[in-house]
């Protein structure tokens, strides 16, 4: 009598309703969100903070190019030495926020496999849980980008005004700004979607009773 | 003597199965679980059907496969053979979205631990099963608010799960299982971390739910005050069902059965 047709009719949520489902729920788990927003925030402020000393570094031996160009040979492969250390710093500044980031997202999805669950016993099909987390990621990621970038260059500045006096303000070209504040937003908001992305899929392919199951 | 029961049983369901329609059906049921090495045979070949109605418990020692003859029942796990229908519907042939439709339409869950999203008002606990049939939330909200009263919580519809004990907790569950009207309520142990007098007072609710709602409630338990209100009991063991009793049968041998 319940026959298939009636199970064919399955409308999944729309977008808007889980968006407002996930807004409520980080907003009630406001601390916990806030804890991976911050570690988001600092791998993105070191990231940006180390793109923005480079920034000026480069600038300022380009200003005195022609006293390097006069200088020993010596001074010039140290200046060299000095960029690839440079280049060193921002991939390492990279891996940093890429293990922080990766580990508070693992955190916040697998601490909620019993509450995943149980939402799954209530009815929640497969997308809606990785949709959930998803949105949540992309919310999470944009604000902690946002802040990250922001501290990071602050922090070049404020370092940069003892390094350098005030000359510092005129040090930086305003596109390399745009471009060091445009690269450190995308790879934070990037790198926090992808570190959601697996836990958030396993966990909503997850059968009910394993994810009930689980002990962490 | 242990037999007659289970024969009588058998031709029973053969003779209803023509006239009554059952909400669930397990048909030869296997489940094997593989534990590094091991293999655990959970459930070894059941058979079982629940009238739609009935109040059936099902008792077993911990290790017997009653879990996991629970969560077959439930739509929570598939059988590795064997066919389990809920409402004629085999689940093993639904897709990962036809299962989560039957799970959010036609079963309810108790959980032992109550499984309450914690951070969330009772209210919203109870709109979130509505939520995921898709009713409009004004609705959602005005039936939440009706089942909460029903099951007695009127006054706390926006107190928050720790807030309250673990009575009303549980109350604050079987209101989330009921949100969508389902066929079946699947509670497992469901007083087991109850005092004796709340348990009490939840398996009344529950079996008040039963008569006046007419859904099928299905528990796993220990307790054995759950047995006096069941119309039927499976007993479980070594994954076989060792034999059905019904009250009637029950109350003869309960001095019997207090040993066991």
């Amino acid at each position: 009598m319940k026959t298939e047709n009636e199970i064919m009719e399955i409308e999944s949520l729309p977008l808007g309703k889980i968006i407002s489902i996930t807004c409520k729920g980080i907003k009630i788990r406001i601390w916990r969100s806030l804890i991976v927003v911050s570690g988001i925030v600092l791998a993105i402020a070191f990231l940006s903070y180390i793109l923005c000393s480079d920034g000026f570094a480069q600038n300022v031996s380009k200003a005195a190019g022609s006293i390097v160009e006069q200088g020993s040979p010596e001074k010039i492969q140290e200046l060299k030495d000095q960029r690839v250390q440079t280049y060193w710093m921002v991939g390492l500044a990279i891996l940093i926020s890429f293990v922080g980031i990766v580990n508070a997202m693992l955190m916040s999805v697998t601490e909620r496999f019993r509450e995943i669950g149980t939402m799954k016993c209530l009815g929640a099909i497969d997308s809606f849980v990785l949709k959930m987390f998803l949105i949540e990621s992309v919310i999470e990621g944009v604000i902690g980008a946002l802040l990250g970038v922001l501290a990071g260059i602050l922090i070049a500045y404020v370092e940069g005004v003892f390094t350098y006096g005030s000359g510092v303000w005129s040090l930086l070209p305003l596109a390399w700004l745009l471009g060091v504040v445009a690269f450190s937003f995308v790879t934070g908001v990037i790198i926090t979607v992808v570190a959601a992305l697996y836990p958030a899929r396993e966990a909503s392919k997850m059968m009910p009773v394993v994810a009930l199951r689980a002990e962490l | 003597m242990k037999q007659s029961p289970e024969k009588k049983e058998t031709a029973e369901q053969a003779e209803a199965s023509l006239s009554t329609n059952y909400v669930v059906r397990a048909i030869g049921v296997k489940k094997v679980y593989t534990m590094g090495a091991e293999k655990v045979h959970a459930l070894r070949g059941v058979d079982f059907a629940v009238r739609r109605g009935e109040y059936i418990s099902i008792m077993g020692p911990s290790g017997s496969g009653k879990s996991t003859l629970f969560n077959m029942i439930g739509g929570l796990d598939k059988p590795n053979e064997g066919q389990v229908y809920i409402d004629e519907v085999d689940i093993a042939a639904l897709n990962p979205v036809e299962l989560a439709w039957l799970r959010c339409h036609k079963v309810g869950y108790i959980f032992q631990t109550y499984n309450l999203i914690t951070v969330a008002t009772a209210l919203d606990n109870v709109m979130l099963p509505m939520t995921f049939a898709g009713m409009q939330q004004a609705d959602a909200q005005d039936k939440a608010i009706k089942i909460l009263e029903r099951v007695g919580l009127g006054e706390r519809v926006l107190h928050k799960p720790l807030q309250m004990s673990g009575g009303q907790q549980q109350r604050v569950a079987i209101a989330r299982a009921l949100a969508n009207s389902p066929s079946i309520i699947l509670a497992d142990e469901p007083t087991a971390n109850l005092d004796k007098k709340t348990g009490l007072q939840i398996i009344n609710l529950l079996k008040e739910l039963n008569m006046t709602e007419g859904v099928s409630i299905i528990t796993a338990t220990h307790d054995h005050k759950m047995l006096d209100i069941s119309d039927r009991i499976a007993w479980v063991r070594d994954g076989q069902i060792e034999k059905f009793q019904k009250r009637s049968e029950l109350e003869i041998k309960e001095g019997e059965m207090h040993v066991q």
